[in-house]
């Protein structure tokens, strides 16, 4: 008798691997060619050559000793972020209970599930694996030598990682649909968690991009020995040691042992704990996990109470049908979890995007941190990010038969998306804020400083949400942010509104290079102190102008009978 | 405000003047979809205050024919006029005097059915007391009235139904399209919405064009029937003229002696 954990393992693979289902074997046969190529060649001798065009090898070689122990943490650190939260997020923004209990009622155990996925999901990281880490090991590989052994068994140390890490991944992820699955009430906080672990998860491949140096130091502290992804780094970095053919001097070693804190031995114990627990623990729970919370789980009714003031001074305002739409529009936006979760996203953003970019002044050289053109560059692009990423699309029709009924009514679609976008302006002032303050604080500004980037700010959000409406409007979507619609309108919207923010700029300086004085009639006209306004203004008036034209083509799309 | 009721009622009287007594003329409207012809040639009338039953099998093109006529798609070739008005040049008006009940519900789930039902009067224009007034009475005779400030994410398929038949009636129009409009209703639902589809029409002269499958629903309400098969209209004409056509006994007889499907009870064991 086949195993059922067998048959849900291979409907897994054939689900993930649905892009090659024309000749998924062959296929698949392939790309394993072409990893293994890339892992054990390609990626070494491409590498290579950088390096030794950037950097002669011996140098290279003191910098990553010093860098060893704290790089692979950072590396451990992005690889189980990459494994454990981002399949998590995701696997939350699409609840299928409805799967669990067709398993279940023909008489599957929950355990042969979770194996069976496991399994099943196995052949796709294993890919990820070899196209993925060799550009973090493979530098060490080659500054230190490892012997062919080495590099074996470091590969195998993280195939164990990342299996441990799946294995995880899948237990936490079916924890939660068996709690939050079935109501939509569940589901709607499934995805808002699942847009705050995409925070949880971009905000340090943000301190990986910029702030690697500072966030390897960090990595380093003790603190760390006690989080799982630190054990199968260190293992690492001591078989790199061991295994290295340039003879590291007890001096060096005593002072990774520093470091480290615990040795080999004791690293790859831990990991071994940590991987049979994991495993343990998994089945051991498994045909728990779902009949814990078998019958309504999270359903609840949610009753309606009196308005709050501000939609009451929306109705107040605007007291035509207009005005019920665009109160009809913001409930529905406060009403969902993610939307709530894209909030803190657009808060986060706005904080930390002027402190990266403040990093930048200063890596490029630019002490001071900012200047105002600067200021201007940089917080037009923090605000068409916040703009276009917390509204482009945002829940915008849960169903086509909604946009039936809408389309069912006299210009209802135009009316909709002009009320959304009401509905947006007045969500995004605090937006516009938040950020003003924060690069004022940063580069020292006074109260005028603030309420020019106040303006400056608020324009560019408002343009950035005119734009991204506009492209959901032209390409609308009706599932949630896992969709590849809702990606690309994200896409397409953060960097449209971006380009068309410093088009003129380049427009200028290109026009300058060619022969053509833009920049020394907008110089003349207004002065050197008087460019960066005169630049904001121009970047405002066309993502205005862009931003209105996206929202036209989108909403004739939109509104068009269906062909 | 007295301007625009002014605009309102004259619309409505000329709309009335233009179709004549005649609520749907299509002329050989035919859609295709790729290879697949869902609407073949269709040539139909239905005058105004009638209760049209179009019944087909599954994908027969039941569907895309209300969305055509709603004005929600684009025909591939024929003509057709709503309420005396060009499907293809008068789309926003044809809108404004029809009501459509879509075939699966289209609700937002965070909204409760009172603020879902101010949303759809909003689209058609309407606002205020009255308004409100309305949806009062359309949600208590539907028997929603003690749920009515949930949130539509806790009803049931069938409440999710009786809201959005309410949504289909808010602004009374003189047509309304209704895409299986008891599938999902329990019998006493169904009573009311039956007993509500005759009053309509006997009283205010609004036309019903009801696509379903259940035949004794249609032959119930319906004093007209359309047969679509394979995109093509197959049978047409009051219940009992199909009846006696057919020389059966009911509706479900002479539906399946027109579109097929007798079942063999022989072959229904075979597949163990």
């Amino acid at each position: 008798m086949t195993r059922k954990w067998s048959r849900i393992a291979k409907a897994e693979y054939q689900v993930s691997t649905v892009s090659f289902r024309e000749n998924r074997t062959r296929n698949i046969t392939i790309l394993y060619a072409l990893g293994l190529i890339w892992a054990l060649f390609l990626a070494p001798y491409i590498i290579g050559i950088m390096a030794d065009f950037i950097i002669p090898i011996e140098i290279l070689q003191i910098i990553l000793i010093n860098m060893l122990p704290g790089f692979m943490r950072a590396a451990m650190f992005f690889i189980w972020i990459l494994i454990l939260i981002i399949p998590l997020s995701r696997s939350l923004q699409e609840i299928k209970i409805g799967q669990w209990e067709i398993f279940l009622s023909n008489n599957v155990s929950t355990r042969d599930i979770l194996i069976g996925t496991f399994i099943g999901r196995i052949p796709l990281y294993g890919l990820l694996v070899l196209f993925i880490t060799p550009p973090f090991l493979v530098l060490f590989f080659l500054a230190f030598e490892v012997a062919l052994l080495g590099q074996i068994l470091t590969y195998l140390t993280l195939f164990l990682m990342i299996l441990t890490t799946i294995w995880l991944a899948n237990l936490i992820t079916a924890a939660i649909q068996a709690k939050l699955g079935e109501s939509s009430r569940g589901k709607d906080i499934a995805n808002g968690v699942a847009i705050l672990l995409a925070i949880v998860s971009i905000v340090p491949i943000y301190g990986i991009m910029f702030f690697s140096q500072h966030f390897s130091v960090i990595l380093g502290l003790n603190v760390f020995l006690l989080f799982p992804f630190t054990w199968p780094a260190d293992v690492i970095s001591w078989i790199t040691i061991h295994s290295s053919q340039i003879g590291f001097s007890v001096e060096q070693i005593l002072a990774f042992q520093q470091i480290l804190n615990f040795d080999l031995l004791f690293s790859t114990a831990l990991m071994s704990i940590f991987t049979i627990a994991v495993v343990g623990i998994g089945l051991a729970s498994a045909d728990r996990i779902f009949t814990y919370n078998i019958g309504a789980r999270t359903e609840q009714v949610t009753t309606i109470t009196r308005e709050h003031f501000v939609i009451r001074g929306i109705r107040k305002l605007a007291p035509g049908s207009f005005g019920s739409l665009v109160v009809t529009c913001f409930k529905d936006f406060f009403r969902r979890a993610s939307n709530i979760s894209k909030i803190a996203y657009g808060i986060i953003l706005a904080v930390v995007l002027p402190f990266i970019m403040s990093q930048i002044m200063i890596n490029i050289g630019d002490v001071g941190g900012f200047d105002m053109m600067a200021l201007i560059m940089v917080g037009g692009i923090g605000m068409a990010m916040i703009g276009g990423y917390t509204f482009s699309g945002t829940a915008f029709m849960e169903s086509k038969d909604q946009l039936w009924i809408i389309q069912s009514t006299p210009s209802g679609t135009a009316r909709y998306v002009k009320a959304r976008l009401v509905s947006a302006f007045i969500i995004a002032i605090p937006l516009g804020f938040i950020p003003a303050l924060v690069m004022t604080l940063l580069s020292g500004g006074t109260l005028d400083r603030f309420l020019f980037l106040v303006a400056y700010g608020y324009v560019i959000i408002a343009g950035a949400i005119m734009f991204g409406t506009g492209v959901t409007a032209w390409n609308p979507y009706y599932e949630d942010t896992k969709s590849p619609e809702h990606q690309m309108n994200v896409i397409i919207t953060t960097m449209g509104a971006q380009f068309t923010l410093f088009a003129p700029i380049l427009i200028t300086m290109f026009g300058d290079m060619a022969g053509l004085p833009f920049w020394n009639m907008i110089h003349d006209a207004v002065g050197a102190t008087g460019m960066p306004y005169a630049f904001a203004l121009i970047s405002m008036i066309s993502l205005l102008i862009v931003g209105s034209l996206a929202l036209v083509i989108g909403v004739k799309r939109l509104s068009r009978p269906e062909i | 405000m007295a301007k625009l009721i002014r605009r309102c009622l004259l619309f409505s009287l000329e709309v009335k003047r233009m179709h004549n007594g005649v609520t749907i003329q299509t002329q050989k409207l035919s859609k295709t979809f790729g290879h697949v012809h869902a609407v073949r040639n269709l040539t139909l009338e239905v005058h105004q205050g009638t209760r049209f039953g179009f019944l087909g099998p599954n994908g027969a093109g039941k569907t895309t024919t209300v969305r055509i006529l709603s004005g929600l798609m684009q025909q591939s070739s024929g003509t057709a006029r709503v309420c005396g008005l060009p499907l293809d040049s008068k789309r926003n008006k044809i809108k404004a005097v029809t009501g459509l009940l879509p075939e699966t519900p289209g609700l937002y789930s965070k909204l409760s059915a009172v603020e879902f039902l101010e949303f759809i009067g909003a689209l058609n224009d309407r606002n205020g007391d009255s308004l409100h007034n309305r949806i009062d009475r359309l949600l208590a005779l539907l028997g929603l009235e003690s749920r009515q400030d949930d949130l539509l994410e806790s009803y049931s398929s069938g409440m999710k139904q009786k809201v959005l038949i309410a949504s289909t009636l808010l602004h009374e129009p003189e047509l309304v399209f209704l895409d299986e409009p008891t599938a999902r209703l329990d019998p006493s639902a169904s009573v009311i919405v039956k007993e509500l589809i005759e009053i309509l029409a006997q009283a205010t002269g609004t036309t019903f064009f009801i696509c379903t499958h259940q035949t004794s629903f249609a032959e119930d309400v319906c004093d007209q029937i359309g047969i679509i098969n394979e995109g093509q209209l197959v049978a047409s004409g009051s219940v009992q003229d199909l009846i006696s056509a057919t020389k059966v006994k009911n509706l479900e007889e002479a539906y399946l002696q027109i579109v097929g499907g007798k079942v063999d009870r022989e072959a229904l064991l075979t597949w163990r």
